[in-house]
C-alpha cells in the first residue's frame, strides 16, 4: 500500500489526473491490483466503479501481475502482413502460454499489441520495451533463449 | 584513427534504429573511439538502412553508412571514411521526395535546443510573436494547410473558430495518439524534431490566444515522450514559452492504448481521466471541449508544417500541392516494398511513382495500397497513376488518413486483408453506438467465415449493406470508416470474395483454411531442416507433409534450402 | 420563413412538412409533438443523452448524414426525414444488430409450445400461489376447454419445459385440470353488451366451441350446428371415456357454453337438412369447423374389411360403452387413434389385443405416456410390419403382412418404412381396426385446397362471409390445435364485423434455445428456491379397473401437490416481457430475431441482491442506469467496464447492488430492457 501510494505522491490529487496515476501505479508494480483502484479511487476522488470502467477501457492497463519479461508482439498492418500472427503462434508454442497470459514461473507474459511504430521493421517484438525487428523463427528462438538464461 | 576530414559523425538512435540494433553499435562506436563525440540523431527516413550513420565532412560533404553492426570492422569504415559500406539513396528515390517538413528530421540532435535553434528552429515564433494574431491565422488559411490527422479540414478555419472565442483559457491539444497501425510519421517527427512541433504550438497560442497546451501522446512511444518532455523543459527554461506576455503551459499525457481516442471528443474525455468515448456533436470543442473550455485540436503533422508556412509566408507554402490540398505530404511506407520507410511528398504525387519509384516495389508483385489505415481503403494497381490529395483519395473509397501507405503484394488475399483491418477497428471501437460495437464485430466474424472457407454467397450482399449502414450509423470517425477497409475490397477485389465463397480457394494461397502445404519430392535432398522446424510433427521420415497436423504455419517453407515446399490450393 | 424572435421558435421541414420547433428542442421533441413515431432506446428525457442504440435515426436530407434524433437540434430550414424506408432500414438494422447480441427468453419456452399460447408460466404461478381462480381466468384467456385439454392435451409446453434438464417437466396440463375441476361449476365470465351481431357454427367439436366462446366475449350470438346427437365432436365421440368422462366432466364443461348463451341444434348436416347458402343469408358469418371424421384405408385388398378407427371409437360412445366384445384384435396404426383403439377393445373384454405399426416405437407418433399404459394394459407391439392383404375366411379375419426395414427419413424426418420382399405372414383376427389417420369430407361450396381442406386466410377466412376452423383446415390434429383455430376464426369474425382484417400482431421471441442443446449450467433462476423435488406423480386407478371399466385412468392432482409442483418451475420468460422496449421497438419497426446472427457475450446473470436480477446478456449498453445513478441519485454504483463487443455495466470489483437498492430502483425503471429488473415479476416497472 505504501508503494502504491509513494507512486502518485508526484500528482495533484484531482479527478482529471486519474489516468496518468494509474499510469505510475502501473510503472511501479507492473500491474494495477484490487489494492491499487482503491487507493487510486481515494487519491483522486473517482468512485471505485468508475475507476475500474477507466482501467478496462484502455489496453495499456493490466490487471493481472505480468512476468518477469513481458513479450509485445506488434500486430500492426505492416507486421500482421508480414507474418506477426505467426510470430505469435511461435512463441505461444514455446512458453505454452496465450496471448495475455504469464506462463507458470511467473518469468514470460506474451501480448498483442496494435503496433509499436517499427513498421518498417515488421515483424517486431519488444520484450519489456526493448524492440527487435526484422524477426523469423530462428531470431524469436534466439531472442527466447537470451531471456530464458536472464 | 579517425579521418581528419571528419567533421561530425551522426547515428540514428530514434526507435526504429534502436530497433535495428543502432544501441549497440552507438556503444560499440564509442568503444572504439571514446573521444569522438557522435551525435545522436532522429530519423531520416531511411528505414531500409538501419542502422544508419551520416559523416559530415570538414568540407560540408555528406557520406551515409548503412546496415551497420556492432562489428569493429564495419564500423571502422566510417571512421577511416572508407569507401567501403558506404550507402546512398537510390537517385529514383531521392528525386521524388520533397523533405519540408522532415528538412531536420535525423539531421541534428533532437534534444538539443541549440541546434535546432542554429538549423532556423524558432525563427518562425519570432515573427509569430511580432504579427496580431488575425494575421497568424490568416496566414495559415491562407496556405490552404488542411489538417494531416485524417479529416483534411481546414486548419486555419480551426484556429480562426477558436480565437474568435471570448474566454479567459482556452486550450488547445496535439494529437499525438498516432494509432493508426502501419502509420509512424508523427512519432519520427516527435522523436527527431521535438521543438519544431511545440513551435508550431507555440504559434497556434500567439494566434488564437489559448493559454494551455497538452500533447496527448500514446505511451507506446517513449522516446518521444522523452524528448518532448526534454524539450519542453528547454522551453520553460528559455522562455519561448511567454507568448506575448502571457506564459503558455505545455503539458505532455500520455494515452493509454485506446485507437478511438484519436476521435476529437474520445480525447478530451481521455485528457479527463474518462473512458475514452466520444460524444455527440454539437457543442463542438471550440465551444466546449477540455473541461468545458474552447478547445481546439490538431496532428503532430499539421503542427509540424506551422513554422515553414510562417517562416517562407503563406504564397510560397501554397506553391506546393495541388488545387485543394497544399503542401508536402509524409507518408509511412510498409508492406510488400524494397525500400519501406518514411516519404516527405509534394501533394499531387501519383501513388505510381510513391509506391514504385520511392519505395522500390516489384511492379510485377503489387496488387494494391491500402492508404488510411483501419479507416482506408485499397486502391488497385490499375488506379496508381492518380494524383493523391485528400479529394482523389476520398473518391477512390480510401482517405488520405494519418499517412500510412502499407503496399499489398500479389501473396495477399484482400479478404484477409480486410478481415485483419476489421479485426483492428472492432477491437477498437469504444462500444458506445450499436453499429459500431455489434456491427464492426459482426462483418468481423462474417469475413472470418470466408477466410475459412465457410463463407455464404449471400454473406457478400451481407458485408456491402451492413458495411454502409455502419458508416452511416456510427457516431464517430472509427465506426464511420470502419468498413472502408470491406467496402474498398468488395469494390475492387470482389472476384476474391467469391472465390472464397463459391469456389472454396483462396488465389493468393493465404487463407490457411482453403491451403495446403505440399514437398516436392523432386526437390527434396532430405536434409530434414523441414522435419526439425516442424512445430506439429507433421511431416513423416520419409517426407510426406500431414494435412491434418500441418498447421500451415510455414516454418518448412522458410527453412526448406531448396525451395521444395509450397503452398497449394486445396484441391 | 417566418421565425419569430419573441417566442424562440422556427421552423424546420420534418418528412416534407413544415414544423415549428423551439429553440433547444430535440428533432426527436417535435417529432412527437407532430405524431411521428420514432422509437428510442437509450433516450429518457431524464438524463442526458447517451446516443448509443441509434434506434432513433433521423435522416438529414442535404447532408445525407444520419443523426440520432434525441441528440439533434433542428436548424432554421433544415430538411430531416424521419421515416423514409432507408431510415427505417437503419432503425431495423440497429435493432437487429441488438437483437443479435441479446440473449434471454422473451417468451417462456412452454407458452412459446403451445399452439394456443396459453400463458403458462403465470397460470402455474397463480396455481402455487393458491389462486387457482385467477389460474383459471388465465387459462381462459387461450383456452376455453380446460375441464377436456386439462385431460386428454398431449402437453406440448410439457416437453418444452426446463425441467426436462434435471429430469421430468412441471406437471403443467394439470394445473388446468385442478384449476377448472375446482371453479368451472361456479365461474362464469361477464359478457359485454350484445353487438347485434349473430354468426352459424357447423360443427360444435373443440374448434366450433373455442370460436362460440370468444365471440361471445365479443358480444356475437352464436348458434352451433352439429350432425351429432350432441356437442363436442372428438371429444365426444373420438377420445375415449376412461380418458375424458362424459356425463360427469364433458357435460359440465358443455354447459358453461350455455350459461354463456351459446345455442345448439342438434342433428343438422351440412347438404342434407342444412343448407350453406341459407345460412349465409341469416347469419353475419358461417363458421365451418366439421373435423376430420373420415378413416383412412390401410390400402391394401380387402382394405374395406377392416374396422374404421374412428368409426370404432364414435359407435362405442353412442352404445354407452357397451360395444360387443371385438374378440382378437389387431389395430393397424401408431397414433393415439390407434392407441384409444386398443385400449377400448381391451376394456371391452377383448383377451388379444395387438398393435401392428410399419416402423418401430422411435417413430410412432402416439404418445408416449399412452404406449405405456396400453402396454401395461396388456397389448402387445408389432413393428415394421404392414398389412399387404386382408381376408375373411370362415367367419374369422385373415390378416397378410409384411415386414419392413427403415430406410432414409422422409419428409417428416422420420425414417421410411421399406418392404422387405418374400417377407409375408397371415396372422387371423376377428377384428382389425384400421386407425392408420383421418381426412375431412368437407361440405359443398367451401373453397378447399389440393388436400381437400378448406383453403384460409388471416383470421380464418375462406371468402365472404364463410370462414373455416379445425381438422378440416389443419388436418387431424389435436384439441388444444383446433380450440387455437377457432379463437383465431372468431377474432377474424369480429374483425370482418369492425369492418377490419384481422392482422396477427407482429411479434419476436428471442430465446436461449431447447433444453435440448442446453446444459443446466444455461438454466437461469432468478430465483433460488426453485425446488428440486420430483415431478408429482399423476394418480392412476388400479390396472384391474383400468382393464374392466371404462372409468377415468388419471385422477386429478390435489391443490397441496401441485402448488409443490408449482414451486419445480423456473419460470424461464423474462422479467421485463411486458415492459421491454428492446422489444417493443423491435415489433414496431419489423427487426427480426435471427436475421443478423453471431457471437453473444458471455451471460452473466447476478441473483445475489434480494430483489433484484441484473442480467448482462439482455443489457444493450445504452448506459443509462449508469447516468441515473449518477445524476439522478446523485451515487455511482455502477459503471461501463471494458469496451467495443465486450462493454458491460458492472458494479465495483462486481461485488452486487448494495441490499439499499431496493428503496431506489430508479436504474430498474430506467433500463430499456431486463438487463436491470425486479425479481418478482408481478412488480412491474415504472
Amino acid at each position: 500500500m505504501e508503494q502504491i501510494k509513494a507512486c502518485l505522491a508526484a500528482i495533484a490529487p484531482e479527478p482529471g489526473n486519474l489516468i496518468r496515476g494509474l499510469q505510475a501505479i502501473q510503472t511501479g508494480e507492473g500491474y494495477v491490483s484490487d489494492e491499487a483502484i482503491k487507493a487510486a479511487s481515494d487519491y483522486f476522488k473517482v468512485p471505485v466503479a468508475e475507476v475500474e470502467g477507466v482501467l478496462s477501457f484502455y489496453a495499456q492497463f493490466k490487471r493481472v501481475k505480468p512476468g518477469r519479461f513481458t513479450i509485445a508482439v506488434c500486430d500492426g498492418t505492416a507486421c500482421h502482413i508480414k507474418g506477426s500472427p505467426l510470430i505469435m503462434e511461435w512463441l505461444s508454442d514455446a512458453l505454452k502460454i496465450r496471448p495475455g497470459e504469464t506462463d507458470a514461473q511467473g518469468n514470460f507474459s506474451i501480448e498483442k499489441v496494435s503496433c509499436l511504430g517499427c513498421c518498417s521493421l515488421a515483424p517486431v517484438m519488444a520484450v519489456n520495451g526493448t524492440v527487435y525487428g526484422k524477426l523469423d523463427r530462428k531470431k524469436v528462438v534466439s531472442i527466447l533463449k537470451e531471456y530464458q538464461n536472464k | 584513427m579517425i579521418n581528419s576530414n571528419i567533421a561530425e559523425i551522426r547515428l540514428g538512435t530514434a526507435s526504429c534504429g534502436i530497433a535495428s540494433g543502432a544501441g549497440a553499435v552507438l556503444e560499440k562506436m564509442q568503444a572504439m573511439e571514446p573521444d569522438f563525440k557522435i551525435t545522436e540523431v532522429g530519423c531520416v527516413g531511411c528505414c531500409y538502412a538501419e542502422p544508419l550513420a551520416e559523416v559530415i565532412t570538414k568540407d560540408g560533404q555528406s557520406i551515409f553508412y548503412g546496415n551497420l553492426t556492432a562489428d569493429e570492422k564495419c564500423l571502422a569504415n566510417i571512421f577511416n571514411l572508407s569507401e567501403a559500406g558506404r550507402f546512398s539513396e537510390p537517385e529514383q528515390r531521392s528525386s521524388k521526395m520533397l523533405p519540408r517538413v522532415l528538412k531536420l528530421a535525423g539531421r541534428i540532435d533532437p534534444i538539443s535546443l541549440e541546434a535546432y535553434r542554429k538549423a532556423g528552429g524558432y525563427h518562425a515564433l519570432g515573427k509569430a510573436q511580432e504579427m496580431a494574431p488575425e494575421a497568424i491565422v490568416n496566414a495559415v488559411k491562407e496556405s490552404g494547410l488542411r489538417g494531416r490527422g485524417g479529416g483534411g479540414f481546414s486548419t486555419g478555419m480551426k484556429w480562426s473558430f477558436l480565437a474568435a472565442k471570448n474566454s479567459p483559457e482556452k486550450i488547445i491539444i496535439c494529437n499525438a495518439d498516432e494509432g493508426d497501425p502501419g502509420a509512424f510519421m508523427d512519432r519520427s517527427l516527435m522523436e527527431s524534431v521535438p521543438h519544431q512541433v511545440l513551435e508550431g504550438m507555440l504559434i497556434a497560442a500567439a494566434a488564437t490566444g489559448a493559454t494551455k497546451l497538452f500533447i496527448y501522446c500514446r505511451a507506446e512511444y517513449p522516446m518521444a515522450i522523452r524528448n518532448l518532455k526534454i524539450a519542453i523543459a528547454q522551453i520553460n527554461e528559455n522562455k519561448l514559452n511567454v507568448i506575448k506576455g502571457r506564459t503558455i503551459e505545455i503539458i505532455i499525457k500520455e494515452g493509454a492504448g485506446a485507437f478511438v481516442c484519436g476521435e476529437e471528443t474520445a480525447l478530451i474525455a481521455s485528457l479527463e481521466g474518462k473512458r475514452g468515448t466520444p460524444r455527440f456533436r454539437p457543442p463542438f470543442p471550440t465551444d466546449s471541449g477540455y473541461h468545458q473550455l474552447p478547445t481546439m485540436i490538431n496532428n503532430v503533422e499539421t503542427f509540424g508544417n506551422i513554422p515553414l508556412i510562417i517562416d517562407e509566408g503563406a504564397a510560397a507554402y501554397a506553391s506546393i500541392g495541388t488545387e485543394n490540398s497544399k503542401g508536402t505530404k509524409i507518408f509511412a511506407l510498409a508492406g510488400d516494398l524494397k525500400y519501406p520507410g518514411l516519404a516527405e511528398v509534394p501533394m499531387g504525387i501519383t501513388l505510381r511513382e510513391i509506391v514504385f519509384d520511392i519505395g522500390g516495389a516489384d511492379p510485377e508483385n503489387v496488387k494494391a495500397v491500402q492508404t488510411g489505415g483501419p479507416s482506408g481503403g485499397c486502391i488497385p494497381v490499375e488506379l496508381f497513376d492518380t494524383p493523391i490529395d485528400y479529394d482523389s483519395l476520398r473518391s477512390l473509397g480510401a482517405i488520405m488518413g494519418s499517412g500510412g501507405l502499407i503496399v499489398i503484394g500479389k501473396n495477399r488475399c484482400m479478404v484477409e486483408t480486410a478481415r485483419y483491418f476489421l479485426d483492428f477497428t472492432r477491437r477498437e471501437s469504444c462500444g458506445k453506438c450499436t453499429f459500431c460495437r455489434v456491427g464492426t464485430t459482426r462483418m468481423f466474424e462474417t469475413l472470418e467465415r470466408i477466410t475459412k472457407g465457410e463463407g455464404k454467397p449471400e454473406d457478400i450482399d451481407f458485408l456491402e449493406t451492413l458495411g454502409n449502414q455502419v458508416r452511416k450509423g456510427s457516431l464517430c470517425g472509427l465506426g464511420q470508416t470502419a468498413p472502408n477497409p470491406v467496402l474498398a475490397t468488395l469494390r475492387y477485389f470482389k472476384n476474391e470474395y467469391l472465390d472464397h465463397v463459391e469456389k472454396r480457394t483462396c488465389t493468393a494461397l493465404e487463407c490457411n483454411a482453403l491451403v495446403k502445404v505440399k514437398l516436392d519430392q523432386s526437390k527434396c535432398v532430405k536434409c530434414k531442416l523441414c522435419i526439425k522446424s516442424c512445430p506439429v510433427g507433421a511431416i513423416s521420415s520419409d517426407f510426406v507433409i500431414d494435412a491434418d497436423k500441418c498447421t500451415r504455419c510455414n516454418s518448412c517453407i522458410e527453412l526448406c534450402p531448396k525451395k521444395a515446399i509450397s503452398r497449394y490450393p486445396n484441391e | 420563413m417566418s421565425n419569430s424572435a419573441e417566442n424562440n421558435t422556427f421552423e424546420f421541414i420534418l418528412d416534407g412538412k413544415t414544423v415549428q420547433a423551439k429553440a433547444g428542442e430535440t428533432v426527436l421533441e417535435v417529432a412527437r409533438r407532430e405524431g411521428i413515431t420514432i422509437p428510442s432506446l437509450c433516450f429518457n428525457g431524464k438524463v442526458s443523452h447517451t446516443t448509443s442504440c441509434f434506434v432513433c435515426v433521423v435522416k438529414d436530407c442535404k447532408t445525407g448524414k444520419f443523426l440520432p434524433s434525441c441528440a439533434a437540434r433542428p436548424a432554421p430550414g433544415q430538411a430531416i426525414d424521419a421515416s423514409s424506408d432507408e431510415v427505417k432500414s437503419m432503425r431495423k438494422t440497429a435493432l437487429e444488430l441488438l437483437l443479435s447480441e441479446h440473449s434471454g427468453d422473451c417468451e417462456a419456452p412452454c407458452t412459446m409450445a403451445c399452439p394456443a399460447h396459453a400463458a403458462v408460466e403465470e397460470y402455474v404461478r397463480a396455481g402455487r400461489e393458491g389462486d387457482w381462480l385467477k389460474a383459471l381466468k388465465i387459462i381462459k384467456e387461450r383456452i376455453p376447454l380446460p375441464m377436456s385439454i386439462g385431460r386428454v392435451c398431449p402437453r406440448f409446453c410439457e416437453k418444452e419445459c426446463r425441467k426436462n434438464l434435471y429430469g421430468k417437466a412441471v406437471s403443467i396440463n394439470d394445473f388446468k385440470r385442478l384449476a377448472a375441476d375446482l371453479y368451472y361449476r361456479e365461474y362464469v365470465e361477464e359478457l359485454p353488451e350484445d353487438t347485434g351481431k349473430k354468426v352459424a357454427i357447423v360443427g360444435a367439436g373443440p374448434a366450433g366451441l373455442s370460436a362460440a366462446y370468444y365471440l361471445r366475449l365479443n358480444g356475437v350470438k352464436v348458434k352451433l350446428f352439429d350432425q351429432m346427437p350432441q356437442a363436442g365432436g372428438m371429444i365426444r365421440y373420438g377420445i375415449p371415456e376412461y380418458r375424458l368422462p362424459k356425463n360427469d366432466i364433458l357435460d359440465v364443461e358443455l354447459d358453461h357454453f350455455r350459461k354463456l348463451g351459446v345455442e345448439f341444434e342438434f342433428n343438422a348436416k351440412l347438404g342434407e337438412n342444412l343448407d350453406l347458402d341459407k345460412l349465409s343469408a341469416e347469419y353475419d358469418a358461417v363458421g365451418i369447423a366439421v373435423g376430420c371424421w373420415n378413416s383412412s384405408t390401410i390400402r391394401c385388398n380387402g382394405e374395406e374389411l377392416a374396422t374404421p378407427g374412428i368409426d370404432f371409437l364414435r359407435d362405442n360412445i353412442l352404445s354407452g360403452c357397451k360395444l360387443a366384445n371385438p374378440g382378437k384384435t389387431i389395430v393397424i396404426g401408431g397414433g393415439n387413434t390407434a392407441m384409444d383403439c386398443v385400449r377400448t377393445a381391451v376394456r371391452l373384454g377383448a383377451e388379444d389385443v395387438s398393435c401392428f405399426y410399419r416402423r418401430t416405437e422411435n417413430e410412432m407418433p402416439a404418445e408416449k405416456i399412452e404406449i405405456h399404459e396400453a402396454k401395461e394394459e396388456g397389448v402387445k407391439f408389432e413393428f415394421l410390419i404392414a398389412p399387404t392383404n386382408l381376408r375373411r375366411e370362415n367367419g374369422k379375419l385373415i390378416l397378410t403382412c409384411q415386414r419392413m426395414v427403415l430406410g432414409e427419413p422422409d419428409a417428416s424426418g422420420r425414417r421410411r418404412p421399406v418392404p422387405q420382399p418374400g417377407s409375408e405372414f397371415d396372422t387371423v383376427a376377428d377384428t382389425v381396426i384400421a386407425a392408420v389417420g383421418q381426412n375431412t369430407v368437407m361440405p359443398d361450396g367451401i373453397k378447399v385446397n389440393k388436400y381437400g381442406y378448406a383453403e384460409v386466410t388471416a383470421g380464418g377466412k375462406v371468402e365472404g362471409k364463410i370462414f373455416s376452423a379445425g381438422d378440416c383446415v389443419s388436418g387431424a390434429a389435436t384439441v388444444v390445435e383446433a380450440v387455437a383455430g377457432g379463437r383465431i376464426m372468431a377474432l377474424g369474425m369480429v374483425a370482418m364485423f369492425e369492418g377490419k382484417e384481422l392482422t396477427e400482431p407482429y411479434t419476436i421471441n428471442v430465446s436461449r434455445g431447447s433444453w435440448r442443446s442446453m446444459s443446466t449450467d444455461d438454466v437461469v433462476k432468478i430465483h433460488d428456491q426453485v425446488s428440486d423435488a420430483e415431478r408429482a406423480a399423476l394418480p392412476l386407478i388400479s390396472l384391474q379397473e383400468r382393464k374392466s371399466t371404462f372409468k377415468e385412468v388419471a385422477g386429478t392432482m390435489d391443490p397441496a401437490t401441485l402448488q409443490a409442483e408449482g414451486k419445480r418451475c423456473i419460470e424461464c420468460s423474462c422479467t421485463d416481457k411486458l415492459d421491454c422496449r428492446l422489444k417493443k421497438s423491435a415489433e414496431l419497426c419489423g427487426a427480426c430475431v435471427d436475421s443478423i446472427c453471431g457471437r453473444k457475450n458471455a451471460k452473466r446473470i447476478d441473483i445475489r441482491h434480494p430483489q433484484i436480477v441484473q442480467d448482462t446478456g439482455k443489457c444493450i449498453k445504452c448506459g443509462i442506469c449508469v447516468k441515473t445513478c449518477k445524476e439522478l441519485i446523485g451515487k455511482t454504483l455502477l459503471s461501463a467496464q471494458n469496451r467495443g463487443f465486450q462493454t458491460t455495466v458492472s458494479t465495483a470489483f462486481n461485488a452486487g447492488l448494495p441490499t439499499s437498492c431496493a428503496e431506489c430502483g430508479a436504474c430498474i425503471d430506467a433500463c430499456p430492457t431486463g438487463a436491470l429488473d425486479w425479481k418478482d415479476k408481478n412488480r412491474r416497472k415504472k
